[in-house]
């Protein structure tokens, strides 16, 4: 088989457990969680790629990677299924020598070398699926091709109160990295990594091998390979990205990120023009439907969905039915969820095709000032009618 | 055993008027996010039908952009596929008189590949759900010569069928009749038909020959009455939407809104698959009133509406009010708009504290891309 040569070829790191989503995950791989009414964690990524001419994607999965495969498919949503591109699901496979499981980031790139390798790329980005963002990846790989760097890494401002849970770069002025601090205690600037690296691929190759060898590393980009990269004298360059971008790795930033879709003027626009549209697989669903007496106040609803009830401030995701008299608010409701006559769901993630029975109580109301629990519904849970789920309780 | 496809996508384009001035039949949008052929072509890719041709005379470029390769039917991976008949794929001029001539000059479709198996046609302004499997099996059943898929409850006396036909009761006509304002005796046809391949090749060569280019009258009528053609009658009991005037049109697009004919149309047998557009979801804004209104994505609603259609990106403003509507794609209505019984086809911009009233027979229509 002949590979078009590449300029630069993605790799997503789509094998993350994501336990700190809990329930969300026990089953699907965090980046196959939806989000946004009709989107999955992933198409941000992937959607990213496309938008920045980057047309050869290898996706790495390992936790639960069922749901994700099947959505990811051919990669026709993202254009991502033509003769020169794709999107390659890359699981950890059997050799004949030593098979493993993926150990670390950087050991989930090192064992797909021979993938990388067909392609003969200049340079290697590597992208995690964790991220709610728009990000123009061709901006990033053409500062890095002019500063000359081996390896670029995507930074964003963060408060100085919360720089201690991230890893921080230290640059001088012309953005060149002389530190890198994993979780500092006293952290000495604000420039958080994002988890976006450009590469050259001969360096990064060499140094997964190094990596490799050295049987103290955890294999990690972060707590290794950037580390080594950066005593050995390599040139790290800091890329500044201002935009919205989110960790949606736990229930509440979940939570938060889906709610900052709402609003005339969101905190995200998720609307875009045709360079920067975020693409999902899309399921032959009819438009939605909403009756007399309805409200629909402040809200997302996706197609395929029937609204009888009440929906404030709340994302109603694709093929989901409100009953009468149901309340809907503050809430993110997943596909397929159905809502019975007279249920309340308030300050709530319902899992996809949860049922929420006649009369059940979810979730509860809150002051401004009190700090949010949110109820949270596993995929298929059955809330059975006139029951109640308690703020923050999950099933 | 092989069953082909044919879709008429514009032979009846004039009696819808303004709608169809620049688009054929099959590219009307209808009932918030579709094309009408959308109808026809997920009926024919969802029960196995894996060569497909579509036959447009004029203005296709909007349906070719719809359809495209097919891919959002499934079909563009299949032997066969879709295969676009247009005047220039057929090299002749755009004039063939009816379904049979169309069908001559189509003839190259056909011809391709095994002559055995079945050729199931269907137009694009009539609207239905329906497994076209039982119908091609009822065809071969029966052992007639034709199927004709009709409906019963259509005739009324007024409008002007293209086909109706009155059983006897024990497996024979009292009548069969073409362009006839039949009463409601009478079954109407769909426009939907099944023939073996080898005798629609026959009947269109015969019937070009001698002049005679209409499907129903001058091929179906005419060898029926002269004993040459056996027909089998099969009755859908499902959903059937003719499209055929403004008001049809209108009409049956708010009717929608009744749970049990959306349901019956969007996932009677199948789904209705169609381009996607990778909108964001609707966002309804804090002081929106939407009652009794079908919502396509990507629309961003603050006013209010009431038993209407609002298709993909409208954007209704605070204080516009909009009461049964049929409101097309990118549609911008201003402030304070006031909009009654009205069509507004793709693109329109309708100025803050415009005033529009149709009635219900004569919804008001503003033609694409125009500002009010």
């Amino acid at each position: 088989m002949y590979f078009q040569k590449k300029r630069c070829i993605a790799m997503l790191l789509a094998g993350g457990q994501g336990s700190r989503l809990k329930v969300l995950t026990e089953n699907t791989a965090k980046p196959a969680v939806p989000f946004g009414g009709k989107y999955r964690i992933i198409d941000f990524p992937l959607s990213n790629c496309v938008n920045s001419d980057i047309d050869t994607v290898g996706i790495l999965t390992q936790y639960q990677p069922l749901e994700l495969n099947e959505y990811i498919g051919n990669g026709q949503p993202w254009g991502l299924n033509k003769s020169h591109c794709c999107a390659q699901i890359l699981p950890p496979y059997a050799r004949s020598k030593k098979s493993e499981w993926y150990k670390g980031t950087a050991n989930a790139i090192y064992q797909n070398i021979p993938f990388i390798e067909r392609f003969d790329p200049e340079y290697v980005l590597i992208l995690s699926g964790d991220h709610i963002y728009k990000m123009d990846y061709a901006a990033m790989i053409a500062f890095h091709e002019k500063t000359g760097a081996d390896c670029t890494i995507a930074v964003r401002d963060v408060p100085l109160s919360e720089a201690s849970r991230f890893g921080i770069m230290n640059t001088y002025e012309d953005g060149t990295i002389y530190e890198f601090e994993e979780k500092p205690k006293h952290p000495k600037s604000t420039s958080a990594s994002m988890g976006i690296y450009v590469f050259k691929w001969s360096i990064l190759r060499q140094f997964l091998i190094a990596d490799e060898e050295d049987p103290n590393s955890s294999n990690d980009f972060g707590k290794n390979v950037i580390p080594a990269l950066l005593a050995s004298g390599h040139k790290l360059m800091a890329f500044a990205f201002d935009g919205y971008w989110k960790d949606v790795g736990t229930i509440d930033s979940l939570w938060e990120a889906n709610m900052e879709l709402l609003g005339k003027e969101p905190a995200f626009d998720i609307r875009g023009d045709i360079n920067s549209r975020i693409y999902a697989r899309n399921n032959a669903l009819p438009p939605s439907y909403i009756d007399v007496g309805a409200v629909t106040a402040n809200s997302f609803i996706a197609e395929g969905s029937e609204i009888y009830g009440t929906v404030r401030h709340s994302i109603i995701s694709t093929g989901c039915f409100v009953g009468k008299e149901a309340i809907v608010e503050d809430s993110v409701v997943m596909p397929g969820v159905t809502i019975e006559s007279g249920a309340i769901v308030r300050h709530a993630i319902l899992g996809e095709n949860s049922r929420i029975c006649r009369g059940a109580v979810v979730g509860g109301k809150f002051s401004p000032d009190e700090k949010k629990e949110i109820s949270v519904t596993q995929k298929g849970a059955v809330i059975e009618a006139n029951a109640v789920l308690k703020p923050g309780e999950m099933v | 055993m092989t069953v082909t496809g044919i879709i008429f996508a514009n032979i009846y384009d004039s009696s819808l008027g303004e709608l169809t001035n620049k688009r054929t039949m099959g590219s009307l949008p209808y009932g918030g996010r579709y094309r009408q052929i959308d109808f026809a072509l997920s009926n024919m890719a969802t029960s196995g039908i894996r060569q497909l041709g579509i036959i447009s005379r004029y203005n296709y470029q909007s349906l070719m952009n719809h359809v495209g390769s097919g891919e959002e039917w499934n079909l563009e991976l299949q032997e066969g596929g879709l295969e676009f008949l247009t005047p220039y794929a057929m090299s002749v001029n755009a004039n063939y008189r009816g379904k049979m001539e169309a069908l001559y000059y189509a003839l190259g479709h056909l011809l391709h590949g095994a002559q055995d198996g079945y050729v199931v046609l269907a137009d694009s302004g009539v609207l239905y759900n329906i497994d076209l499997t039982k119908v091609v099996s009822a065809h071969i059943a029966s052992g007639k010569d034709i199927t004709v898929v009709t409906k019963a409850g259509v005739a009324n006396g007024k409008k002007q069928l293209d086909m109706a036909i009155l059983p006897d009761g024990q497996g024979g006509f009292r009548d069969v009749a073409v362009d006839y304002a039949a009463d409601p005796s009478y079954l109407a046809s769909m426009g939907l038909f099944v023939i073996s391949r080898s005798l629609l090749i026959h009947y269109v060569q015969e019937c070009v020959a001698h002049n005679r280019f209409r499907f129903e009258r001058d091929f179906v009528l005419q060898e029926y009455n002269a004993g040459n053609l056996s027909i089998n009658v099969y009755q859908f009991e499902g959903m059937v939407l003719y499209n055929e005037s403004p008001a049809e049109y209108f009409r049956n697009n708010l009717l929608l809104i009744d749970k049990d004919v959306r349901h019956d149309l969007f996932n009677g047998c199948h789904s209705i698959y169609t381009k996607v557009r990778d909108q964001v979801p609707t966002y309804y804004g804090e002081g929106c009133r939407i009652d009794d209104c079908i919502v396509a994505d990507g629309c961003m609603l603050e006013g209010t509406a009431t038993n209407s259609i609002l298709f993909r990106e409208v954007r209704l403003a605070p204080g516009a009010t909009v009461d049964s509507c049929v409101i097309m794609n990118r549609a911008n209505i201003g402030e304070g708009c006031e909009l009654r019984n009205v069509i507004l086809d793709k693109d329109v911009t309708i100025r803050p504290g415009t005033k529009l009233i149709g009635s219900s027979s004569y919804p008001v229509i503003i033609k694409r891309g125009e500002t009010v």
